[in-house]
């Protein structure tokens, strides 16, 4: 701290020694400070009373030109200087584009102004701002930002006179271009949907990608609905034409669900839900469509939603079990094995059928869970059975094309130590016709494992010989429908001998499904089927009751053999 | 550099509506465009206009052809666009033409009455080569008349 100290002098020098040294040590310091502030890159000066400058710095002038205060500048400075704090501050953009910011101290008799051009980084920042809100990829907006604009809208909209529309569309079979052909295929197909989509929107709709391969418009002014159902309608049929990609042809489908605002939603989230849930509803309805939003959709969303919380939890829960119909032979009379049936026993819904979630479970996948639980639980019953009669479980094209069942049959008879050859299989033609080869393939193994495979409800699908051909089923299973469809129609007659003849013919058993009287009995004896199964011998069974069953016919056909 | 050759023949139908003088000022608007735009890129072709149905041959190289038809496919005019053919190709066909337009040699025959019908690949192609060779002729015929 040698400044501080100085009053006494230390040096020798003559001269210092004859002035006033705390004189000197103000001059000095006045000068250095001075030197100081004009050699600053920062603008500085001093403001006094009624705008005029007693002091300025070079920098000052750089930034504002030289020359007395510029009126914006002055305003500024007049406003800042009616602050309270002591230290003031703004940002403020001026006419020849700058943005500078500007601070402000009192002084006993004037104001000390500082201010930068910070312009460089507002500018960076709108930048900045302006990638958060653009998808790299096609340039359009992305979530963020329509949920922005969205929000915006609907913020400024006037509900009495306004409308508007948000268009959530959804592109089909991309998924499978992106994997067969690779990104970059992919990638330059999204972009070509984006310009394809900028082409049809107005200069004031907002267009983004939202991800994937989903987008979305909002679509402002104009009369609605006919607005939105003119672009939603052209959009399908643009989107959906097909692109030439990198000397690939490409066709894709695109599925639109709208939402009007603001009848369909009070809010961006609602309205954004809604034009999903349309999109939705336009895909069930066979997709390359566009759908409005309804109230009922909503409801029957959450229906479905309803079910599938029950469905996942009726599979941890053990709600899920089996029944058994007994499958009898004709020749001998005697029960050959028995069909596994699914129950739900909903503790809310009471026993649920399973045609009303089985649709459900295919769609969201846990079919293959549910099928695996069936495979393994009728293989433990039957396990448990005194006799080593057969049982078969019904397997869906899902479970076929998850590859799983494979591994799933050989842990099971591994688990359970069934005999393979007690294990029977349904699948009904339509698994055949998806994916041939790899089908095939994997059939040909189960039966290498001695599991017996049975054709499923033929005669209502394509019910093509190829499809007998094509694998050595070890049974054919004819639908009900035509066992207990009018007895005098000659169609349903002749179906039952065609399908019955060819049985015999290839080497297959044939059996009758649904034979529920005597009548249908003598029908399907004559017509030449060698099994049947069906309430004339008996409803299904729950597990407990099979062995009670089984003795009951033999006592049966003991007392009628006696 | 000359890059290499490509055709594409496709066929869509016509959603121009109107009287048929209408239609013609519509398809005449359509060639000039073509022609003007095609030129600067050296792409050729013809363009048929015929019961309905509008089919055309483009010829040049492949990014040219491919922004071109995305051009075309953004097009109002029609629609149903079937692509027949899209591969290399040794020569042009139509090498004078920026597009031709071939629709009056012909009157008002039917020359395209089987397209749709099949859809498996292999009847593209031949519907392809089919629709090429109708048109190389008719451009044939049409020079053979202008000279
Ligand atoms: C059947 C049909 C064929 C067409 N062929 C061409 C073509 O070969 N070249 C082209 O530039 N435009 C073609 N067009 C027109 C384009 O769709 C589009 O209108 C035009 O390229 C726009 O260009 P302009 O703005 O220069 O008129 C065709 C349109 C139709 C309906």
């Amino acid at each position: 701290m040698q400044i501080a100290t100085s009053t006494t002098p230390i040096c020798d020098d003559q001269k210092s020694l004859h002035r006033e040294p705390d004189l000197a040590h103000t001059e000095h310091e006045a000068a250095l400070s001075l030197t100081a502030l004009n050699s600053l890159n920062r603008a500085v000066a001093v403001i006094g009373p009624e705008n005029g400058i007693l002091y300025k710095n070079r920098a000052f002038d750089e930034l504002f030109g030289g020359g007395e205060l510029s009126p914006h500048l002055r305003e500024c400075l007049n406003s800042l200087a009616r602050g309270t704090e002591n230290l003031e501050s703004c940002e403020t953009a001026f006419d020849d584009g700058r943005t500078l910011r500007i601070e402000t101290m009192n002084l006993p008799d004037g104001l000390l102004v500082s201010a930068e051009d910070i312009s460089k980084r507002v500018a960076e920042l709108a930048q900045s701002a302006e990638q958060a809100r653009t998808d790299p990829l096609t340039l359009l907006g992305n979530r963020r930002m329509f949920r922005e604009r969205l929000r915006d809208l609907m913020a400024n909209l006037d509900p009495a006179q306004d409308t508007a529309a948000v268009l959530s569309i959804d592109l089909d079979r991309f998924k499978a271009i992106n994997d067969t052909l690779g990104h970059s295929v992919g990638d330059a197909l999204l972009r070509s949907v984006a310009s394809r989509l900028k082409s049809v929107v107005r200069r004031e709709d907002v267009v983004a990608r939202l991800g994937g391969d989903e987008f979305a418009v909002i679509q402002s002014g104009g009369p609605q609905p006919n607005s939105a159902a003119a672009l939603a309608k052209r959009l399908v049929d643009l989107l959906g034409r097909s692109y030439i990609i990198d000397g690939n042809l490409l066709n894709i489908g695109a599925s639109v669900g709208v939402a009007l605002i603001p009848t369909d939603g009070v809010d961006d989230d609602e309205i954004l839900k809604n034009a999903d849930l349309a999109l939705y509803r336009s895909k069930q309805d066979g997709r390359r469509t566009f759908r409005f939003f309804e109230n009922s959709m909503d409801e029957q969303m959450q229906a479905r939603r309803c079910l599938e919380i029950d469905l996942r939890r009726a599979l941890a829960m053990r709600e899920l079990k089996l029944v058994y119909q007994p499958q009898i032979t004709l020749s001998t009379k005697q029960v050959t094995g028995f069909e596994a049936l699914l129950r739900w026993q909903c503790p809310k819904r009471g026993l649920v059928a399973p045609a009303e979630f089985m649709p459900l479970a295919e769609e969201i996948g846990v079919i293959v869970q549910i099928g695996e639980w069936m495979i393994r639980t009728a293989c433990r019953e039957a396990v448990g059975w005194q006799q080593p009669l057969s049982v078969s479980v019904n397997v869906s094209a899902v479970q076929i094309a998850s590859l799983t069942l494979l591994p799933v049959i050989r842990a099971v008879l591994a688990e359970t130590g069934l005999d393979p050859g007690r294990l029977e299989l349904e699948i009904t033609e339509s698994v055949l016709m998806k994916d041939h080869a790899v089908t095939l393939d994997m059939l040909q193994e189960i039966r290498s494992l001695g599991v017996r495979v049975s054709m499923d409800d033929f005669g209502t699908g394509y019910s093509s010989l190829a499809s007998l051909r094509s694998f050595p089923f070890h049974k054919i299973r004819i639908d009900q429908s035509f066992v207990r469809g009018d007895p005098d129609d000659p169609g349903n007659i002749a179906i039952v001998r065609a399908i019955a003849a060819l049985g015999r013919a290839l080497g297959m058993t044939t059996t009758a499904e649904g034979v529920d009287t005597e009548g249908q009995l003598a029908r399907v004896i004559a017509d030449g089927c060698t099994d049947v199964q069906g309430y004339l011998i008996s409803g299904p069974l729950n597990p407990e009751l099979i062995e009670d069953f089984l003795h009951l016919r033999d006592g049966r056909a003991d007392a009628a053999a006696a | 550099m000359t890059s290499q050759l490509y055709r594409l023949v496709y066929h869509s139908r016509n959603f121009i509506s109107g009287t048929p003088e209408q239609v013609s000022v519509e398809v005449n608007k359509i060639l000039e465009s073509s022609q003007r735009n095609n030129l600067l890129i050296d792409v050729t072709g013809a363009l048929i206009f015929n019961a309905g149905m509008f089919a055309q041959v483009l010829e040049g190289a492949r990014n040219d052809l491919e922004a071109t038809f995305e051009r075309i496919q953004r097009d109002e005019r029609h629609g149903e666009v079937e692509i027949l053919a899209f591969d290399e190709a040794s020569s042009r066909g139509f090498p004078s033409w920026s597009m031709g337009f071939v629709g009056h040699s012909c009157g008002d025959k039917e020359l395209f009455t089987h397209i749709g019908e099949g859809s498996g690949f292999e009847a593209k192609r031949l519907e392809g080569e089919h629709v090429f060779r109708v048109m190389r002729d008719l451009a044939i015929a049409e020079e053979t008349r202008a000279a």
